[in-house]
């Protein structure tokens, strides 16, 4: 019998990337036929395709990792560098439409009246929901560092109670921005105001419940004794994750909901 | 082409002077501030009731600065109650 002598992780080959490349595929060129031939059928097919992908493929890593017991530290090493710079790149998506918001109101044209907010905007008051929003966030982001803790400590119910409170936390913060959203006086078809305003918080939003199904699962496999007190990565990336969603908020609040009022 | 020599030219044909409150070549908001400028000051000196020539140098400015599809568009933004500025 064979053994591998080194530390890494050489997978066996996968159906996963090819579906998943499938998905992408048939998801963009549906959004294209969508909008050109009024049909949605392309795009749900790319989109039901991309989600058996997902589940599929960390399904698998799971089983690699949790069960078979091939993330040793240099490959968890190699998993930690791969998170951060995914959240890398997607700091530098939002940086795109933060330097949107920025070019638009630090020079507002004379379309807008030359002003910000534009003439004819009515904007959120900030502190109200807004605020609200922001001491959510901020609560969550004490919760799951105290789940972290708790799973250091090998304290498995207190683990369980504070992850459950991040996403109820994080499920509260989508459905008071849903409500803000069905009030806002403006839309996002209302000049630059409303553009920025929606596609930015918009993809923070679509970012919070991606980071709120990402903890569930890490719930899920907390509850089945997936984790160890030395060995969780699955749930630090989430937190991760997390805690970047919840800096992104902090932006959004203080450069579109504040400043931009 | 025509018999002017250059110093009737240099009377004749004249254009806003530099402001420095815009240096640089994108001269739009220049246009805009006097467009403004104008009209506050009709509509300040018109409230005192005292004569509004003074006001005249803004839209000598705006008048050789702006483009007139500009000028027209704001004009009836004006008149329909749509303008965006603040006047």
């Amino acid at each position: 019998m064979a053994h591998q002598a080194h530390a890494y992780h050489m997978v066996d080959p996968s159906p996963w990337p090819l579906t998943g490349a499938i998905a992408a595929l048939l998801m963009t060129s549906g959004l294209a036929v969508w909008f050109h031939q009024h049909s949605m059928i392309l795009m749900a097919i790319g989109t039901v395709l991309m989600l058996l992908t997902m589940y599929q493929w960390w399904r698998d890593i799971v089983r690699e990792g949790t069960f078979q017991g091939h993330h040793t530290p240099p490959v968890q090493k190699g998993l930690r560098y791969g998170m951060i710079l995914f959240i890398t790149s997607e700091v530098f998506f939002f940086l795109g439409f933060f330097w949107a918001f920025y070019h638009a109101s630090l020079a507002p044209t004379p379309e807008l009246g030359g002003c910000w907010p534009p003439t004819g905007i009515f904007t959120l008051d900030p502190l109200e929901v807004p605020l609200l929003n922001t001491a959510v966030l901020l609560a969550s982001g004490v919760t799951v560092t105290w789940a972290h803790h708790s799973m250091m400590g090998g304290d498995r119910k207190q683990a369980i109670q504070s992850l459950t409170m991040t996403i109820v936390l994080g499920f509260y913060f989508t459905v008071l921005q849903a409500m803000e959203y069905v009030d806002a006086p403006f839309t996002i078809g209302d000049g630059v105001y409303g553009a920025t305003f929606f596609v930015a918080t918009g993809f923070h939003g679509l970012h919070v419940m991606i980071g709120s199904i990402f903890l569930a699962v890490c719930l899920l496999r907390q509850i089945k004794h997936h984790f160890t007190s030395g060995h969780h990565f699955g749930f630090e990336a989430a937190a991760w994750y997390w805690h970047f969603v919840d800096v992104v908020w902090l932006f959004l609040y203080v450069s579109i909901y504040w400043w931009g009022s | 082409m025509a018999e002017e020599d250059i110093q009737t030219k240099l009377q004749k044909y004249r254009t806003a002077p530099f402001d420095a409150r815009f240096p640089n070549s994108n001269q739009t908001r220049n246009c805009w501030a006097n467009y403004l400028d104008f009209y506050r000051c009709q509509k300040a000196l018109d409230a005192k009731g005292v004569d509004t020539a003074p006001c005249d140098w803004y839209k000598r400015v705006f008048t050789s600065i702006c483009p007139i599809s500009w000028v027209q568009k704001w004009n009836d933004q004006r008149e329909e109650g749509n303008f965006p500025g603040k006047i």
